[in-house]
């Protein structure tokens, strides 16, 4: 009886050996797979993916800074036009939003402007 | 100072950034304007401005929506000099394809004024025209590509977009030249100039320009050959521009000093009025 018990549990543990075997070889450690051409692209896409997020980051990062500070000279704009309003006679038509500074100089120009 | 031109949108477009290896920053600022281009070219049958003025509706794009929306906002605060309704105005004067094409197209000597105005309206991302109304977006789409071109460079550093004359800036200080004697520096603005000393071209004994007058159809009789402004950014400057040049010289420097918009005039006669705080 005992050699019996013996026997199968000496042949399940062969049987457990076994498939470990298997499953090792068949992973195949020691080989290196040859890398698919599709990874390859993915790959390509998503590090252009992961670069155009960065720039898309920094312009919304800019539009806000940007809309910050239109919002600033908007809310001193308004304040200051409504404690003007009554004193103005005429809006002129043609009033652009305040420009950031402009100055006349002798300097070279880098760029000239001329009619569009 | 990296710099890069190339032509678009008609013209020749220059771009300034103050710093090194700007490449990648340079060519999206490249791409943008010819992204631009194909939305709002009136001359490109596929656009979606050429679908809104054939078909006159069209579900629009963010950029079209947007640019619609500014110039109906300057027809509103101009009373109606700058207007984007003078499409059919202009291909009646002869402006009915690129401007490199028209010297070289014969051309009958009489021609019929066609009417601007009309209503256009904006329902969330739909663009509807009145019939027959058609829209012209060739000056204040410049000034729109070379800010959102000025957006994407000046991840790169300060920088400057010359879109032939609509000057868009980020950062820095420029100097900007108006003419052979008078540079401007300037800086967190915009530039445009508007005026009939280059897109003009004759028919019969009549030159005519491209600067259309809302209020007859025809081509603007200003006493103005080109007016210089600065405001806030490249599309307001333009939409000034226009506004100061449709008044004529005298009422341009009177509403340009009670307006505080710097601007740059040069009448028809040569002589160059600054006005609006420029000393």
């Amino acid at each position: 009886m005992t050699s019996h018990t013996g026997r199968l549990y000496a042949t399940a543990f062969g049987l457990v050996v076994f498939f470990l075997a298997w499953a090792l070889v068949a992973a195949r450690p020691w080989s290196t797979a040859a890398a698919d051409p599709r990874l390859k692209t993915l790959a390509a896409r998503e590090a252009r993916l992961r670069s155009e997020a960065r720039l898309v980051n920094k312009v919304v990062a800019q539009r806000w800074v940007l809309y910050r500070r239109e919002l600033r000279v908007r809310s001193a704009q308004i304040a200051s036009a409504k404690a003007r309003a009554a004193q103005l006679a005429v809006v002129s038509s043609v009033a652009a939003p305040a420009a950031g500074s402009v100055r006349v100089v002798t300097l070279p120009p880098l760029t000239i402007t001329r009619t569009s | 100072m990296e710099r890069r031109v190339f032509r678009a949108m008609g013209t020749e477009i220059e771009l300034l950034v103050d710093a090194d290896g700007a490449d990648a920053a340079l060519e999206a600022a490249e791409q943008e304007f010819h992204r631009l281009e194909s939305l709002l070219s009136r001359f490109r049958a596929d656009s979606q401005l050429s679908r809104l003025n054939r078909d006159g509706v069209v579900e629009a794009g963010h950029d079209l929506l947007r640019v619609v929306a500014l110039s109906l906002d300057g027809r509103e605060r101009t009373g109606g000099r700058f207007d984007p309704t003078v499409h059919d105005a202009l291909v009646a004067a002869g402006y009915d394809r690129t401007f490199d094409e028209i010297s070289s197209t014969a051309r009958s000597d009489t021609w019929l004024p066609a009417a601007a105005g009309g209503d256009v309206t904006i329902d969330g991302e739909r663009i509807q025209l009145e019939p027959g109304v058609r829209l012209d977006l060739g000056g204040i789409g410049k000034g729109y590509a070379a800010e959102r071109a000025a957006e994407l460079l000046a991840t790169a550093g300060p920088c400057l977009v010359n879109a032939g004359g609509d000057i868009a800036l980020r950062d820095g200080s420029w100097p900007v030249g108006v003419d052979d004697a008078l540079t401007l520096e300037l800086s967190n603005c915009g530039l445009a100039t508007s005026g009939r000393d280059r897109r003009h071209w004759r028919r019969g004994e009549r030159e005519l320009h491209h600067l259309i007058d809302p209020s007859t159809g025809e081509p603007s009789d200003s006493d103005v050959l080109h007016v210089t402004v600065v405001a806030s950014d490249a599309v307001e400057a333009e939409i000034a521009a226009k506004g100061l040049f449709l008044a004529g010289a005298e009422r341009a420097c009177a509403e340009a000093d009670a307006a505080g918009t710097p601007a740059v005039i040069v009448t028809g006669d040569g002589r160059r009025l600054l006005a609006g705080g420029i000393a």
